[in-house]
């Protein structure tokens, strides 16, 4: 059974579409023009440093993505894992490096470009994980293409000025050895340039993810998971700001209207840890039968930063960095969700249990247990995977989510 | 027309289930029969069969619910509602007191909690691996070369334990090869894997406190499993008069419930 027809989807989504297609043709043209350098940077990584000294950034967070929601990982990961790399490691970097080994990209058939853009540089933090590490170096190794990372103190409770400081000190060294290795020169206003747009990206996305507040929710988590596409692949450019800014008038319109992402909405439940890729569609007409709503989530929120108040921008930087969710200790973790679920006023929890991503997965140390207990949360934990579809039964995972739903009604009752 | 039915039909990976009650929730027909390949026609061959029981027609249904892997596939349901929910309520029919139901079924192993007054608050369900469900034993009695009911027979004649740790249904398999080699009693080997899956159970159970309930297609063949989770969990453990029928029963009781909810008269379930 399949409500779609009923869906008042969101006008901005073709918006959205010509976006990413001009972004990708032009990351293809700086590829391919030798006056252009294309540096590969992870989501959440110095990207700014990277923009602000003319490279052209690209995100293969964003492949893997891509690889999972186009329903491929699963035929590709298999190429990764007989080169060595586990099938139980991040299958976004075991279907990336699947697909290249076998020359297939999703980019092909999305805008009829080659693949990913041929990197001069590979830079990463390991902010979100270690995983990155081992993929960036997958390509360094294979095409000699120089390797820089940050390894930024992690699981973090407080985060002091010692951690800000250190994290940026990193920074600052990996400008230097851009400069060195490209006879480059940073341009710091251009950096703080770049920074205040990157950061007034992440202001406005944080404003329209606050849309599902409202009851009904503007938006959902599905939604969510499709319109932050620019605050990770844009950031630091005006174009990412018009985005939002256009998004957010219609969304707040919604709001203002009474339209809901659901009509008559009944529930309203937070998701955390990734999105499931191959079957998000799936799991949105779930939810949207069941009349529920993901109104929040942790992931979507991993963008949304506090904004840049015209100080050190390697700071700010450094800051947002190691701040962000995945980065923190498990108490850290449970006040933000607690704080999420009033602000949302969530009535349960469900928990991605990522197979291959322990790393942002938040049910493996007892939290959704203690949030039970200690905020009377009722919780749901899924097994499924970001990427690879063999990690999940969709039989067994929507028996789980009619079963919530139904729990959420006895306790209505 | 005769007095009115309400119907449960349980459509699980192996077994399609059927219970049938009148207006005072009394039982008056069931039936099981195996799922197949065609859901829907399942379902309509077991509706029809227990309808034969309760002397009743189709015309006489007032009421069903449909529950199961299968449960979208019924053509005659009202409404589809969870194994999970519908477990918890047929459990709780056979006893108030309950607070855990174990539910073992030829899929997926499942936990629910019940509160004091009945209430759902949590439940879990086996992760994606057939370890500690009813496959696990299909799969293994047959590398074995027997029947589920030749296994439980085997093991509960069984004087020590042979432990099967394996989480995997393949590595287990090794595994009881392994013990076989060393010369184990095959009753003992038995016995190990109905504590192996005692032991995944035990797992996904959050708080032993109060009256625990098994129910589900293994529980109904397997003595040895009522024993073995008895002793793993150290408690009493209560097995429904038809254990394999209980989340039908369950849907038969919520049809009733939805009926007379409809007609806005007071519920007795």
């Amino acid at each position: 059974m399949t409500t779609a027809a009923k869906r008042i989807e969101i006008q901005s989504q073709k918006r959205l579409g010509a976006l990413m297609r001009a972004h990708f043709l032009d990351l293809d043209e700086a590829s391919r023009d030798p006056s252009r350098r294309v540096a590969w940077c992870t989501s959440v990584g110095p990207c700014e440093i990277l923009t602000a000294m003319g490279f052209d950034v690209y995100f293969p967070e964003n492949h893997g993505a891509l690889l999972g929601a186009r329903r491929v990982s699963h035929e590709l990961i298999p190429r990764a894992v007989g080169a060595g790399y586990s099938a139980e490691s991040c299958s976004y970097m075991t279907s990336d490096i699947g697909s290249t080994l076998a020359g297939v990209s999703p980019l092909t058939d999305a805008f009829g470009i080659a693949g990913p853009p041929k990197p001069d540089l590979l830079v990463y933090s390991t902010n979100q994980c270690r995983e990155v590490q081992d993929w960036w170096n997958f390509y360094g190794r294979r095409d000699g293409i120089p390797v820089m990372g940050i390894c930024p103190p992690g699981h973090l409770g407080e985060v002091t000025s010692e951690h800000v400081a250190f994290v940026s000190g990193r920074m600052q060294r990996m400008i230097e050895e851009i400069e060195n290795k490209f006879a480059l020169r940073m341009d710091y206003d251009r950096l703080s340039e770049v920074v205040a747009l990157s950061s007034r990206a992440s202001a406005l996305w944080g404003s329209v993810l606050d849309t599902a507040k409202a009851r009904p929710a503007a938006m959902t988590f599905f939604d969510g998971a499709i319109h932050m596409a620019p605050v990770i692949l844009m950031r630091g450019s005006q174009t990412a700001i018009d985005y939002y800014k256009s998004l957010l008038t219609e969304l707040s319109q919604r709001v203002e209207n009474g339209i809901g992402a659901i009509p008559d909405e009944r529930f309203r439940v937070y998701w955390d840890g990734m999105p499931i890729w191959p079957k998000v569609r799936e799991l949105a007409e779930k939810f949207y039968d069941l009349r529920t709503v993901v109104a929040a989530s942790t992931y979507c929120n991993s963008w949304a930063f506090d904004e840049f108040d015209g100080g050190d921008p390697l700071d700010w930087m450094a800051r947002s960095s190691i701040e962000l969710f995945i980065n923190r200790d498990e108490n850290t973790k449970q006040r933000f969700l607690a704080q999420m679920f009033d602000r949302f006023e969530i009535d349960g929890a469900i928990f991605h249990n990522a197979r291959t991503c322990p790393n942002n997965t938040n049910s493996r140390f007892g939290m959704p247990q203690r949030i039970r207990a200690e905020l009377d949360m009722p919780s749901l934990v899924i097994d499924g995977d970001l990427s690879d579809v063999r990690f999940f039964s969709t039989a067994q995972t929507m028996t789980n989510i009619e079963a919530f739903v139904e729990q959420l009604e006895e306790r209505q009752r | 027309m005769s007095s009115p039915l309400y119907v449960g039909v349980d459509v699980g990976s192996s077994a399609t289930k059927c219970i049938i009650i009148d207006k005072s929730a009394t039982l008056v027909g069931h039936h099981v029969i195996s799922s197949g390949f065609d859901y829907a026609e399942a379902s309509e061959d077991v509706v029809r069969r227990a309808l034969l029981q309760a002397e009743g027609e189709v015309e006489d249904v007032a009421a069903c619910i449909s529950t199961g892997y299968g449960r979208e596939h019924v053509k005659i349901a009202n409404k589809h509602v969870t194994e999970i929910t519908c477990h918890a309520r047929g459990a709780r029919e056979s006893y108030p007191e309950v607070r855990n139901i174990v539910d073992i079924g030829g899929q997926d192993t499942k936990v629910i909690r019940l509160s004091d007054t009945g209430r759902m608050v949590d439940y879990r369900m086996n992760a994606k691996c057939a370890a500690g469900t009813g496959t696990f034993l299909e799969s293994t009695a047959h590398k074995l070369g027997l029947t589920i009911a030749e296994l439980d027979d085997l093991a509960m004649s069984s004087k020590e334990q042979a432990v099967v740790n394996s989480y995997c249904t393949v590595f287990a398999g090794t595994e009881v090869i392994e013990r076989i080699k060393s010369g184990q009693p095959r009753e003992d080997i038995s016995m190990g894997l109905f504590r192996s899956i005692a032991t995944r159970v035990s797992e996904m159970i959050a708080d032993p406190e109060g009256a625990t309930a098994l129910t589900g297609g293994v529980a109904t063949h397997c003595r040895a499993l009522l024993r073995a989770l008895e002793e793993v969990l150290e408690v009493e453990i209560f097995l429904p008069p038809m254990p394999q029928h209980a989340g039908a029963y369950g849907a038969a009781l919520l049809a009733l419930k939805l009926q007379l909810a409809e007609k806005g008269a007071d519920t007795p379930c």
